[in-house]
């Protein structure tokens, strides 16, 4: 990489970083092999931040994600967890829907119930 | 940079019969002063604009652009027409969506929008597509789910371009072996609008009760 290249990506670096050019090609690359390495990560990182978010929206519902996605899996619906964390924040009665189908997946469950969220209240 | 120079010019026309027209007015002056030595496309669009009057200025304007970028720009027109009427029919929100699997991958799709998605091949711009592997349709009242798809459910949509991605930097590395690899990528996609969602109503749904 040229000179030229170099300092336009070293835009916003700290210190020596942004204006020798020693230094600068150094940093850049570590940069760049970060972002090559992070590419990756970004896959893995994206879906435990899906079910992160699956598993609130299905607690909600008193489901955990385990058994939801279990129940989704035998009833054959192939939405992936993209899509069903999107649903949870965005369309909460769709998403609902999907609960409770997979929680009726398995005989013998109760239809989901929503747990009662009590504060201090027993407290007092 | 005459094609840069154009489009930032149509970006920015639109703007200016609403509020700003007397202001970048008074801007393009200035450009005249600055620019005419460095940027000559530049200043060759700027003194076209003080000269002629607003209406004529516009027509003016939005012509060099649909021929300097033809296919773009000609379908952006009927599209934006599409969601006013829309908005204008239905108040605030989208009455449907749907999940869709596009390239392996799924979207949540509602009509009047556009996604990018991998590159369709053998698709033209203005090619009107359907897409039938409908995952999930939701509605204001009721959810049609899948198992695994929606029977007879098909999202319409339009192409709208085929383009490329930003780029992105492969830079290889092997430390100590003196190993370095620096190449660019551009990964192609492909813009569709989506148009209606139609087809699942006869399939079985679950309806908002509680």
């Amino acid at each position: 990489m040229n000179k030229k290249e170099v300092f336009k990506l070293a835009k916003g670096f700290r210190g020596r970083a942004k204006n020798c050019i020693r230094i600068a090609r150094e940093r850049v690359e570590k940069a760049l092999q970060y972002s090559y390495r992070d590419r990756r990560n970004k896959k893995r990182d994206m879906r435990s931040l899906w079910i992160q978010r699956i598993n609130a929206g299905t607690r909600q519902h008193g489901v955990n994600y385990g058994n939801f996605m279990h129940g989704l899996m035998k009833e054959n619906i192939q939405l992936n967890r993209k899509v069903l964390s999107e649903l949870s924040m965005h369309e909460p009665y769709s998403f609902k829907a999907l609960v409770d189908i997979s929680h009726r997946a398995f005989p013998g469950n109760k239809a989901a119930v929503t747990p009662k969220k009590e504060g201090l209240a027993i407290l007092l | 940079m005459a094609a840069a120079a154009l489009s930032l010019c149509s970006s920015l026309t639109p703007k200016l019969p609403h509020t700003q027209s007397t202001a970048a007015l008074s801007l393009s002056r200035p450009n005249l002063s600055f620019l005419s030595h460095s940027l000559s496309s530049l200043t060759l669009t700027a003194r076209k604009q003080p000269s002629l009057s607003f209406t004529v200025k516009l027509t003016d304007t939005e012509a060099a652009v649909s021929v300097s970028e033809p296919e773009p720009e000609t379908e952006s027109p009927v599209p934006e027409s599409e969601p006013i009427v829309e908005t204008a029919e239905v108040p605030k929100r989208e009455e449907v969506f749907a999940v869709v699997m596009v390239g392996s991958r799924q979207y949540i799709v509602f009509p009047g929008r556009f996604i990018y998605t991998q590159r369709l091949k053998g698709a033209n711009v203005n090619d009107k597509i359907t897409l039938n592997k409908v995952l999930l349709v939701g509605t204001k009242t009721s959810t049609y789910i899948g198992k695994p798809i929606v029977p007879n459910a098909t999202v319409q949509a339009v192409v709208e371009e085929q383009a490329l991605d930003k780029k992105v930097i492969v830079f290889k590395y092997k430390k100590k072996k003196n190993y370095r690899r620096n190449i660019g990528h551009r990964q192609p996609i492909t813009r569709i609008r989506i148009t209606s969602i139609t087809g699942y109503q006869d399939s079985p749904f679950v309806t908002l009760d509680s």
